[in-house]
């Protein structure tokens, strides 16, 4: 080994820690591009709506490339199972699928593939990568079965099984696992997330062969010290005390008008902090539940995003927190309930956390963001023949919460993403669909006012093209809108609208079906902004002006909302009238 | 006699390169001009000129070509500088060119902003009329509506407008309809066509790009416009060439109405320069990298031309154009060394720029760069530092590194010094990775080729960072930008969707195709005045597996697309797909889909050749000028090692590692495992002598 910095007396290089670190992270990167660049699902390769990430040993998490946060939080928990269950049994060459979320998945549509890593005769890591696939057997094409009860209604569990054993496919489980699942391209997209493992496993023993494993293994430990100390350092500012918040969620997908809350109790103590979710409401008996790991992931990514965001992503960053979700509330659903809604009630999580620490951190929290509300479109195309499955990522990406000095992102989307998950190209829908875009654009007034205004929510419409598709929404926020803080405004309802071509309407609820939906159909959605920060009427109104010119604030709103007068012809402003109106005439 | 230049405008300096037919090839360095660039390239002419003893104009009047890379439009962008810009886009998708698609960078940082984009919504004007996928009409162009825009753009002042419209890659039959109507409406405002600019399929990355481009193109069209003018004026009558971010180059009228073309130009002739000094060893492949002060460049070589991308981005702005694919990290003397909250050593990519600077330049500085730890590390003579002009402080650097690196970690002074050089080599180290490894290539098998004046201190340990073991610092290593100007090729390339499964395609018209792209290329080539005998085209296809979303070029050779060889073209896919993501799927039989024909249209250079240094034997002694204290990192200590006067070598001298070559603009550390040799051109050649590393 080369190198300068000398290694103290526990033999630890400090230098090689923060080499590895580095190494580690190109890894994960370098695997996340093998699925953006060769996957087929647009889920997969245009919203990027997948993980990446090395386990050692026994599963603790040595890095990961988060494009989607909700599902992140679950592939260690996993990984641990896996090497435990397999205990004696795991060869060079094997690879394993999972997605049960009774074995600590978090989605039965993410599914994930391991592949061990051997340096010589030991196991020294695992590779990992889980994507949101097309299809997962169960009742609905595409999951998302707002019907049903229980977990088969939804899809085809996934235990952990061994696919390939050293290096041998094992024919008779992979069909019978396809055998379940409807579309083709899942079987290519599976096999992506095997290459991207592939890359992984080379990459790290590359990286074991030049630093020796003792090496690699002692100074692996320190690398989860310093991330810990990191997480540790910023809880610390964060005042002692126990904090609380709460959240709706609306309606179950069966009983119009049934109302759930989440509450959370944050501890803060020294250098470790709770989160205790004991007195939450208790599961439904739909689909609309979490898992352990779908909510615990929920609750690491928002508090992600009040600390320092340069914190290495590695076992020692989540060691200092502590979460507390009682087995058979909606956040942890009891065998065999129904869940795959499970990762969409991160937005109201997130809520309860932020309203819980906004007053202890008022610097750190943003005003809520727009919680996801969303549709998959399915049916055969009749251009090309064969079916599709498109979920409609441009459509649900509403606003973030504004913060202090900052003002939201527009149109980045649901919290659990964070704006890791992309619009579909506009050309590309329309190759891969047979629908035709006709808007989509930010709304005028969407955004919550405040010093600080929420991001902007976007209108999506499209026309349907091929007979007998079928719509699935599933979302939240056609209730209760995005949140403001300290003042600031609130953002504005998400809603989706069917207009047929017998020109009757149909509104559909947060969760539903919609079959045999005609072609020309025109579908219309609006994704609400965040919500707003602080007194609107502290906002220069020279911006709010600026805003109005580029249309994405009416004149009347400013008027009425932030106090700017603008003239009618010219938009100028009328410093007069915008100062006696603001009060400080 | 005669000269060529070729002329590379950088941020702080001007490099230029001077060959004179026949004769000597020289470097200049001047101070760059950033207001007016132009200013500096004639200064630096002058300076020329005075070092011949000549008049600028007798210079001019000798100069054959001048060859010239510009950062104007880099520098529009990121300043945003670019002409006052409008769109004319679909009814309905207006906001796609601020959304980028959603994304946020930065998915933890709640601070991080969106990019301003270049038009505002404003100016960003909708209009009614769309096609289909497959560029069917459903329903016509208002032409009202694109009256009533550029109407409105041109009240508002604009100087440039961009016209994409939605599967215009289809049929530009709309886009040629509302251009026609805005070039009698605003005759004099610069116009961007989408499916004239990139004609492929995604919106966002067309919208992007041609948009990009018109918000530069009359800051192009002007400097180069002033630069022709001024150069006329000292009685330059030869042809002057312009840099393009493809790695060739081509004549400023071409450039002009491409001028997205040279977004990312900067770099774009060093790896020809690199070739040029690795073919003298019979190497057409090598890795390239360029550490400045603030930051670190890698590229690439390949079959010994620049490795190209299909696109890339600047300043976060998506632009959808060949380019040299090259992976910048922010690693270079500047970079500040420092300890993070969890104890972790890290360096940058915060740099202390040129003000205040290392701690060393005591100018201010007070936080620890990469140049203190050379300094402290013996690398660096404090007195012989820029050819001796920038006298540097031992003491402010070991004070700087000591109270920010030593004291936290609880390392002496010199051990945090090599620790902070040794992460930064492996920063380095990583970005060399990610443009090869990440391509599936190993980067093992290639020479590693230093340019930029810190770079060579480096390169061993990042060589052996890398376990390759060869590497080679050009005699012209500080300014090798300029050189591969002089070397680069005319180079045209074209684009164009044509969405069919392989094994399906009309393959006559696809022929037909290829050869209207063809045309347009060999239009430019001869109106740049290339003989055809130094003419080819290179045809390429963007292909898939079915249902997949992004491609891989296969090159097409001109046989295999005359007899529609579906074999040969399908297994050199499948071979590429299987490098770069781990997995193919011959043995399915997936069907492949076409998705774009590339044409590249090269019209091959005289290159100059370069001057060659007399064989002085093996023995170099007669070149040492010193001895001095240095960190080897081989046996992590100091020892004394010989320093030699880079200009005193002769070619087959050999130093054997450690040792340092000093150079007024760059010193080369051969590191203990190393041994150099000069060859013929005057670069180092070094060679790995001893174990793994």
């Amino acid at each position: 080994m080369d190198g300068a910095a000398r290694a103290d007396e526990g033999g630890i290089d400090k230098v090689l820690v923060a080499i590895l670190g580095r190494a580690l992270k190109a890894i994960t990167d370098e695997m996340s591009l093998c699925m953006e660049k060769s996957t087929r699902s647009p889920i997969l390769c245009e919203a990027k709506d997948f993980v990446t990430g090395l386990y050692d040993a026994e599963g603790r998490m040595l890095e990961q490339t988060e494009n989607l946060p909700i599902l992140s939080f679950s592939l260690s928990p996993v990984c641990a199972h896996i090497a435990e269950k397999f205990r004696g049994n795991v060869f060079p060459g094997d690879v394993f699928f999972h997605n049960d979320v009774f074995s600590l998945g978090n989605q039965n549509n993410d599914v994930a593939a391991f592949k061990p890593i051997f340096h010589g005769d030991v196991l020294v890591a695992w590779a990992a990568c889980k994507g949101h696939q097309a299809d997962i057997g169960g009742a609905v094409r595409g999951g998302y079965n707002p019907n049903a009860t229980e977990v088969w209604q939804e899809a085809l569990r996934i235990p952990a099984v061994k696919v390939f054993e050293r290096g041998e496919l094992r024919r008779d489980v992979w069909d019978l696992i396809f055998a379940n699942i409807r579309l083709d391209i899942v079987q290519q997209d599976m096999l992506a997330e095997i290459g991207s493992c592939t890359v992984g496993e080379r990459r790290l023993l590359e990286l074991v062969d030049k630093y020796g494993l003792d090496v690699f293994e002692t100074h692996k430990v320190h690398l989860f010290d310093a991330a810990q100390k990191m997480m540790e350092a910023e809880i610390r500012s964060i005042p002692d005390g126990s904090y609380s918040g709460e959240a709706k969620v609306y309606f179950d997908g069966k009983n119009p008008g049934s109302v759930y809350t989440i509450r959370v109790t944050v501890t803060v103590d020294g250098e470790r902090i709770r989160f205790d979710y004991s007195d939450t409401d208790a599961q439904t008996n739909g689909f609309v539940n979490g898992t352990y790991t779908s909510s615990a992931s929920a609750t690491i990514l928002t508090f992600l995003q009040m600390v320092n965001p340069d914190i290495p992503h590695n076992h020692g960053m989540t060691a200092p927190i502590e979460i507390v979700i009682p087995e058979g509330t909606i956040l942890n659903a009891a065998y065999p309930a129904a869940t795959t809604f499970g990762n969409h009630l991160c937005p109201p999580n997130a809520d309860a956390i932020i309203r819980a620490l906004a007053d202890a951190v008022p610097e750190r929290v943003t005003a809520g963001w727009n919680p996801l509300l969303c549709s998959l479109s399915t049916g055969p195309d009749p251009r090309r023949g064969g079916d599709y499955v498109d979920i409609l990522f441009m459509g649900l990406k509403g606003g973030s919460g504004a913060m202090a000095e900052c003002d939201g992102y527009d149109h980045i989307g649901m919290i659990d993403a964070s704006g890791g998950i992309l619009d579909q190209d506009y050309e590309m829908f329309e190759q891969q669909t047979p629908h035709l875009l006709i808007e989509h654009e930010y709304i005028p007034d969407s955004a919550g006012a405040g010093e600080f205004r929420g991001g902007l929510g976007v209108r999506t419409v499209y026309r349907v093209g091929g007979d007998d598709t079928q719509i699935v929404t599933f979302g939240d926020g056609d209730v209760e809108p995005a949140f403001g803080l300290f003042g600031g405004g609130d953002g504005t309802l998400n809603s989706i609208e069917l207009r047929y071509p017998d020109g009757t309407t149909r509104r559909p609820t947060s969760k539903d079906l919609i079959p045999g939906v005609p072609a020309g159909t025109t579908y219309v959605q609006a994704a609400g902004g965040g919500g707003g920060y602080g007194d609107p009427r502290r906002r220069p109104a020279a911006q709010v002006r600026d805003e109005v010119r580029n249309g994405i604030v009416t004149r009347a709103a400013a008027r009425e909302l932030y106090g700017v007068v603008l003239d009618e012809e010219t938009l100028a402003l009328d410093e007069a009238a915008t100062a006696r109106l603001r009060g400080e005439a | 006699m005669s000269f060529r230049i070729g002329i590379d405008v950088g941020g702080t300096f001007t490099d230029i390169f001077v060959c004179e037919e026949g004769g000597d090839a020289e470097t200049f360095k001047v101070l760059s001009t950033p207001r007016d660039p132009s200013i500096g390239v004639l200064e630096g002419l002058a300076a020329v000129a005075a070092a011949k003893g000549l008049t600028p104009e007798e210079l001019a009047a000798r100069t054959t070509s001048i060859v010239h890379g510009t950062t104007v439009t880099t520098n529009a962008v990121l300043t945003r500088g670019g002409a006052r810009t409008g769109l004319i886009t679909t009814r309905g998708v207006r906001d796609a060119l601020e959304m980028r698609r959603g994304i946020r960078e930065r998915q933890y940082d709640n601070r991080f902003r969106n990019v301003v984009p270049l038009v505002p919504r404003r100016r960003r004007h909708a209009v009614t009329g769309r096609l289909d996928y497959r560029g069917d009409e459903v329903e016509p162009l208002s032409r009202g509506d694109v009256l009533a825009a550029a109407e409105a753009l041109a009240r508002d002042g604009c100087e440039a407008i961009a016209i994409c419209f939605m599967n215009a890659f289809a049929d530009a039959v709309h886009e040629q309809e509302a251009a026609a109507i805005v070039r009698e409406v605003c005759p004099d405002v610069a116009l961007s066509v989408s499916t004239h600019v990139l004609p492929t399929v995604r919106f966002y990355d067309r919208v992007s790009t041609t948009v990009l481009n018109a918000y530069v193109s009359p800051v192009l069209g002007e400097y180069l416009d002033r630069l022709t003018e001024k150069l006329t004026q000292t009685g330059f009558r030869g042809v002057l060439l312009i840099m393009q971010s493809n790695g060739g180059v081509a004549a400023p009228e071409v450039t002009a109405t491409r001028a997205a073309g040279t977004l990312l130009s900067g770099p774009a002739a060093g790896p020809e320069a690199a070739v040029a000094y690795t073919h003298e060893h019979d190497r057409r492949d090598a890795v390239l990298v360029d550490m400045g002060g603030t930051s670190f460049d890698a590229s690439l070589v390949q079959g010994g031309a620049a490795a190209l991308e299909a696109a890339g981005e600047i300043d976060r702005l998506r632009i959808a154009l060949p380019m040299l694919s090259i992976v910048t990290i922010g690693a270079g003397g500047g970079s500040i060394g420092w300890v993070d909250e969890g104890g972790l050593l890290r360096m940058g990519p915060q740099s202390a720029g040129a003000l205040p600077g290392p701690a060393c330049y005591d100018r201010g500085g007070e936080l620890p760069t990469c140049t203190d730890a050379d300094l402290v590390l013996g690398y660096l003579d404090p007195a012989y530092f820029a050819g001796g002009k920038l006298p540097l402080s031992v003491e402010n650097a070991r004070r700087a590194i000591d109270a920010h690196i030593g004291a936290p970690l609880g390392l002496a002074v010199e051990q945090a010094a090599a620790g902070m050089y040794r992460v930064i080599n492996i920063n380095m180290a990583h970005g060399v990775r990610e443009i090869t490894t990440r391509r599936g290539l190993d980067p093992r098998e290639f020479p590693l080729v230093i340019a930029g004046g810190a770079g060579a201190l480096h390169a061993c340990m990042i060589a052996r960072e890398l376990g390759m073991t060869s590497l080679l610092v050009p005699r012209t290593a500080s300014t090798l930008c300029a050189a591969g100007m002089l070397m680069s090729d005319l180079r045209h390339d074209f684009v164009r969707s044509f969405v069919t499964r392989l094994a399906d395609a009309d393959w006559e018209r696809l022929r037909a195709m290829v050869a209207a792209m063809v045309a347009e290329g060999a239009g430019h080539l001869a109106a740049e005045g290339v003989s055809d005998d130094r003419v080819a085209h290179h045809v390429a296809f963007d292909l898939r597996y079915v249902k997949q979303y992004h491609e891989v070029t296969v090159p097409v050779a001109a046989e295999h697309l005359e007899s529609a060889d579906l074999a040969v073209i399908g297994e050199a896919f499948h071979v590429a797909h299987d490098r770069l993501y781990g997995y193919e799927l011959r043995a399915e039989g997936t069907p492949l889909e076409l998705i774009n024909v590339r044409v590249r249209s090269v019209g091959r250079v005289h290159a100059p050749q370069l001057p060659r240094l007399p064989s002085g034997g093996a023995d170099a002694d007669g070149a040492v000028k010193g001895r001095r204290r240095v960190f080897v990192p081989e046996s992590e200590s100091f020892e004394r090692v010989a320093v030699y006067d880079g200009h005193a070598l002769a070619a087959d001298n050999v130093v054997a590692g450690p040792a340092l070559i000093e150079r007024t603009d760059t010193t080369i550390f051969v590191s203990a495992s190393f041994t150099a040799r000069v060859d013929a051109l005057g670069s180092c050649v070094l060679r790995c002598t001893a174990g793994e590393a």
